[in-house]
């Protein structure tokens, strides 16, 4: 640390640009991780409100809750475990004043998928939902009178939740006879235990099996992963944040490798001096960790801070313990690049070094 | 009692008719507190035989003891260590760390070594080579001689038994040289170092206490008042 500090201390310039260059990394890692995570949740968020092991779904609905098509009587084939049933369509909502994508949940109120309100009532009367609250930002109010584009039904808002989209879309949730209204109109008697699929909580996803052939049972991050675009979108990000680590990693090698080579008479009268290649190399290895620390940690403040400034739709999420993560990463192949300049080092000659 | 000694060195480069014996058969021995100096034709194989004494490259053949022990016993890591603890090396241009103090560039082998100075002695080394004032500088900030006694201390601070200067003078004018000269052989005395300082200055042997002469890689003692004389005549 002695070598390494002091060196930083009397070159700042020198140093502040890769420190620079590290924090820019690190700053667009980490704002590419809140995007993946914002967009992620932008998908998922009502599923992870579940909180359920599993969901069960038609065989040929290929893992998709809108194409599945069950009744509620299948309950009765699962093993012996906590279910929810699920009805769920896509729609278009207006208020009068904004239209919005939703997607309609007709769920039992007195089961576990049932949300916690967090502001309003929960709905208790034909043709009351309660919405995401990602609808207030948008401009929906408590007793706003909605208005559907596949339905003659209006809808009133009577409550709202948190954290409940799913597939992009704000959720709105009502009893399943309403959602039945919605969907089949004048044939909501007839198609009354129609529902899309069934939510169950259970230890593992081993322990649930339903004995009707035509349903599967897929454990609840396997249909997170099918949901449209999520998969796609999640590689996107994380290709790019892994070609980040890369470019870090040479960046950083290329830096000090030229800095060492810079050096190599210096370190070659040191080791002529009898100071070791382990001390050299530690001296390095040191350097680089405070390189990167220092750059990440301001990569890290920096990205907090820009994202309190961020308007509400863009959809970026921090979750902090997947940024410590990044920022040990990114030091990590920092370090990794710095293993060129040790094997520099220790093939430097003292006797060159000296000269004659 | 000797602290360095040469016994049968040898060292040749390349081979067939490209072969050089920069060093041909070599005896040697230096007491404690002697100052010894080396002088000769640039090519007559001087930094070859400090090298070699000083641990930095292996003879082609014989043996190098420093405090008795024998270096082909040990390998670069092993050496690396008695160079750390036995030798102090001033070489032509400055051997300072530009980025450290004239503080740090003590401090810096506190951290690789035990066994230094005190800082009490540091103190009276810092006032013996005049350079006190400049414990807060960078190498950049110094002139040549200054950096000069910044090295000299720098290779005595570690408490070498042995000091080996390779043209320590070159890059200084005759009075900056006269002066490293008379700093060289006070430290000597008072902290019975063994220092052989290699020149091609015939003036500075006045303060050394042997001279040797190399010519073609064959080392031999002369006498120092002969070599004056002749020098002035
Ligand atoms: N690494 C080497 N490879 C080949 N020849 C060398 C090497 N080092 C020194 N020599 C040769 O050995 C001879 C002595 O060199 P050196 O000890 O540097 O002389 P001096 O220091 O007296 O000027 C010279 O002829 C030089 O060319
Ligand atoms: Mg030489």
């Amino acid at each position: 640390m002695f070598l390494a500090w002091n060196e930083i201390k009397k070159n700042k310039l020198r140093f502040s640009l890769i420190i620079g260059v590290l924090m820019l990394v690190s700053y667009l890692v980490f704002f590419l991780s809140g995007l993946a995570t914002g967009l992620a949740s932008l998908n998922r968020e009502s599923v992870d409100k579940w909180d359920a092991t599993a969901i069960i779904l038609s065989e040929e609905s290929d893992k998709s809750l809108p194409q599945s098509s069950i009744t509620t009587d299948e309950v009765d084939h699962i093993d012996g475990k906590e279910t929810a049933i699920l009805a769920q369509l896509n729609a278009i909502a207006t208020n009068g004043d904004t239209k919005q994508n939703i997607s309609l949940f007709g769920i039992d109120k007195e089961e576990r998928i049932m949300p916690k309100v967090t502001e309003g009532k929960e709905f208790s009367k034909e043709n009351e939902v309660i919405a995401s609250d990602a609808l207030k930002e948008e401009g929906f109010a408590i007793g706003d009178k909605l208005e559907l584009s596949s339905s003659d039904e209006k809808l009133t808002i009577v409550g709202f939740t948190n954290s409940a989209r799913f597939n992009g879309a704000p959720v709105l949730y009502s009893e399943l006879s309403t959602f039945q209204h919605v969907k089949f109109g004048e044939a909501a008697e007839a198609n009354g235990d129609k529902i899309n699929g069934i939510v169950v909580y259970g230890e593992n996803v081993s322990s649930i099996s339903t004995s009707n052939e035509d349903l599967e049972v897929i454990e609840i991050e396997t249909f997170i992963e099918n949901l449209p675009g999520y998969t796609e979108q999640a590689l996107t990000l994380n290709f790019m944040i892994y070609f980040l680590f890369g470019i870090s990693s040479v960046i950083v090698a290329i830096f000090l490798y030229v800095l060492t080579v810079q050096k190599i008479s210096m370190f070659g009268v040191m080791k002529a001096q009898g100071i070791s290649n382990g001390y050299l190399s530690r001296s390095v290895i040191a350097q680089t960790f405070l390189l990167a620390f220092i750059g990440v940690t301001v990569g890290f403040v920096l990205t907090l801070t820009t994202g309190t400034f961020l308007p509400s739709a863009v959809p970026v999420a921090f979750d902090i313990p997947t940024m410590i993560f990044y920022g040990v990463v990114l030091t990590v192949v920092a370090i990794l690049g710095a293993v060129f300049s040790v094997l520099t080092i220790v093939r430097i000659d003292p006797l060159k070094a000296i000269g004659g | 009692m000797a602290i360095l000694e040469l016994k049968k060195v040898k060292k040749t480069f390349g081979s067939g008719h490209k072969q050089v014996d920069a060093l041909k058969e070599t005896n040697f021995t230096a007491d404690i507190g002697e100052l010894i100096a080396v002088i000769g034709p640039s090519g007559s194989g001087k930094s070859t035989f400090l090298t070699i004494a000083g641990g930095l490259q292996n003879p082609t053949s014989g043996d190098i003891f420093i405090n008795e022990q024998n270096l082909s016993d040990f390998n670069e890591k092993k050496r690396s260590k008695i160079r750390l603890k036995e030798i102090g090396f001033i070489l032509q241009a400055s051997n300072l760390v530009p980025f450290l103090t004239v503080d740090n560039q003590m401090k810096l082998l506190d951290n690789v070594k035990k066994d230094n100075m005190s800082k009490a002695e540091l103190e009276k080394l810092y006032d013996d080579l005049g350079i006190r004032d400049l414990r807060k500088k960078y190498p950049a900030d110094l002139s040549g001689g200054e950096r000069q006694r910044v090295a000299i201390a720098k290779a005595l601070y570690s408490k070498p038994s042995i000091l080996l200067a390779d043209e320590p003078t070159a890059s200084l004018d005759s009075d900056r040289a006269y002066e490293v000269m008379e700093l060289l052989r006070k430290e000597t005395k008072s902290n019975k170092t063994t220092t052989i300082v290699v020149t091609h200055d015939v003036r500075l042997i006045e303060y050394c206490d042997k001279v040797y002469k190399m010519t073609d890689g064959v080392l031999k003692l002369e006498e120092k008042q002969a070599v004056l004389e002749k020098k002035s005549s």
